[in-house]
């Protein structure tokens, strides 16, 4: 036993840089590739080159389709952030009716799976006679990425405490100068947290958009026709450059909705 | 929240007009389509264009002929496979971040979390290009000696589909196995050590059980995200890599049969919701520490 007590940190922490390694070790490949040139399997470490992002900036599909996935997920944040800002705070209202059925639906696209969430509104756009556009990939994505947008504002709600608005009401504010004035404040962070969060969503999201689009494509679905052709260097460097963006936008989300404590460092064990 | 006064809105009409609001989307952009393609499932197709009339025959094709039910127990052991395997690898990295402290704890689950969120094709394409023929795994393996010819065990094929899977969706099992490790009061542990138990027997005795809803919550959550997957076996499956979402997709494309893929998505959906259902019921039985 005291063998295994010893032994059993030092498995846990191979494992663990394993685990990293199987999440992070597949990505190095195409960042280095889009570097080097490739040819027959083997890099050529002799000549770092950038060439092959010269090459992105001059192709016109892939540029169309960053301008695009940036409209879709401007749009889907916008309307997803002020719809869930109104459902939460209608949640959280004491007149609120039949409020965890809204909030079943609310989660349903998340819940299921993409490609139903994906064909049922195809199917449904289809059925109104609604022309696939842009429109119809900006609402996708908005009911996709609801869910977490209004939750992590309802959560935030119920953190506040009951008492500000009460105080505020006290104090003679109407229920619009209450919203405006002491909620609002209140939210910005964890809104902004949700917009974040929400793009990055919309920015990733392939499966629905694959359905719902008509002849537009957003950037992963670009680059979904790309990879099934093949490995290419430009591939290699908008790979790159779509991860480097995604990890900052990640870090950026983290700090508004990490809780303080957690940034503290809360130590319980 | 839900206790405060009723804000004094000008008249009895804002109430009505609030709810009329928060349900406009949710019914209208959520429910409608979701009744709709349930609907959908009972009409069939004549010729190209769908035709209008209530018929099981679409449910009946699923059950009856041969193609379709052995892929969907394929890919249902496919994505239970995924599941296991997932947890098998999150459980010691969640339980190593429990025993780190303070701040480098959250550090590291922020690292393991960053995953989720970069492009899920890309990750796949990532992976794909490890896996391959000619990939860095095969050429890894051959000047090691393993082998002496490039393997074709993970090359296009259901083996790639379920390695790039698991790969994909550990973070995904992290999280709800470390939000359970860590839920488990340290006075439990101390309590087992304090009656003489080894850390062995505590960490099979206390630990383990008490994390089991979390680890359970975690594999079904694994399961419903790679079933309802079709980029992947599309992107490594190549031409035997066949699962259930790649065909529901292919009625959407080049099958052309919309109503049989709305029945498929139907049966899909019936599956999700019952790992959802018992993930969740096994958490709701194990009670979870409180």
């Amino acid at each position: 036993m005291r063998f295994a007590d010893r032994a059993a940190p030092a498995l846990l922490i191979t494992l663990t840089l394993f685990v990293f390694v199987l999440l992070y070790g597949p990505l190095m490949v195409p960042i280095v590739s889009s570097f080097f040139t490739v040819s027959h399997g083997a890099v050529d470490w002799s000549q770092p080159t950038t060439s092959a992002y010269v090459a992105l900036t001059q192709n016109d599909s892939v540029l169309s389709a960053l301008w695009t996935t940036l409209i879709v997920g401007a749009g889907a944040v916008v309307l997803s952030v002020a719809l869930g800002t109104g459902l939460a705070l209608y949640y959280a209202s004491p007149n609120a009716k039949g409020r965890n059925f809204l909030q079943f639906i609310i989660f349903l696209p998340f819940l299921m799976p993409p490609i139903i969430t994906g064909l049922a509104l195809l199917i449904f756009f289809r059925q109104v006679e609604f022309e696939r556009s842009l429109l119809t990939i900006i609402i996708g994505h908005t009911v996709f990425v609801l869910a977490l947008v209004y939750r992590t504002i309802l959560t935030r709600l119920q953190s506040l405490s009951g008492s500000l608005v009460e105080a505020s009401y006290d104090l003679g504010a109407s229920s619009w100068q209450t919203f405006r004035l002491v909620l609002l404040p209140n939210l910005s962070s964890a809104m902004v947290g949700a917009a974040i969060l929400a793009f990055a969503l919309s920015f990733d999201e392939t499966m629905i958009t694959l359905l719902v689009t008509g002849t537009q494509s957003t950037l992963p679905v670009r680059l979904w026709a790309m990879m099934r052709l093949g490995f290419t260097p430009d591939i290699n460097a908008l790979v790159a450059l779509v991860l480097l963006f995604t990890t900052v936008l990640c870090l950026v989300a983290v700090r508004y909705l990490m809780p303080a404590s957690a940034v503290a460092g809360s130590d319980d064990n | 929240m839900s206790e405060r006064a009723a804000p004094a809105g000008p008249g009895a009409l804002a109430p009505w007009l609030a709810t009329i609001a928060a349900y406009v989307v949710p019914l209208g952009f959520v429910l409608t389509p979701m009744a709709l393609f349930l609907v959908y499932s009972f009409f069939s197709v004549d010729h190209g264009s769908i035709v209008f009339s209530p018929t099981i025959a679409n449910y009946v094709r699923f059950f009856t002929d041969p193609v379709f039910l052995p892929i969907f127990w394929r890919t249902c052991l496919l994505c239970f496979t995924v599941a296991l395997l997932c947890v098998l690898f999150a459980f010691p990295v969640a339980y190593f971040l429990t025993t780190l402290r303070g701040r480098s704890r959250y550090m590291l689950l922020v690292l393991l979390l960053v995953p989720l969120l970069m492009s899920y094709v890309i990750k796949i394409y990532a992976v794909r290009s490890i896996l391959g023929g000619n990939g860095m795994l095969n050429r890894a393996l051959l000047a090691t000696g393993l082998i002496d010819k490039p393997s074709m065990l993970f090359v296009f094929n259901l083996n790639a589909v379920l390695l790039t899977l698991t790969v994909l969706l550990i973070p995904f099992a992290v999280l709800p196995i470390f939000l359970s490790l860590e839920r488990i009061p340290k006075a439990l542990r101390h309590a087992s050590a304090d009656l003489g138990a080894t850390n062995a027997q505590t960490f099979w005795r206390v630990t383990v059980p008490l994390s089991l809803p979390g680890t359970l919550s975690a594999m079904s959550f694994v399961f419903v995200l790679a079933i309802g997957d079709f980029l992947t076996p599309q992107l490594v499956g190549g031409q035997s890599g066949f699962t259930f979402g790649r065909i529901i997709y292919s009625q959407f494309g080049t099958a052309f049969n919309w109503p049989f893929g709305a029945a498929l998505s139907v049966i899909l959906a019936a599956v999700v919701i019952l790992a959802i259902r018992l993930g969740g019921r096994l958490e709701s039985k194990h009670g979870g520490a409180k």
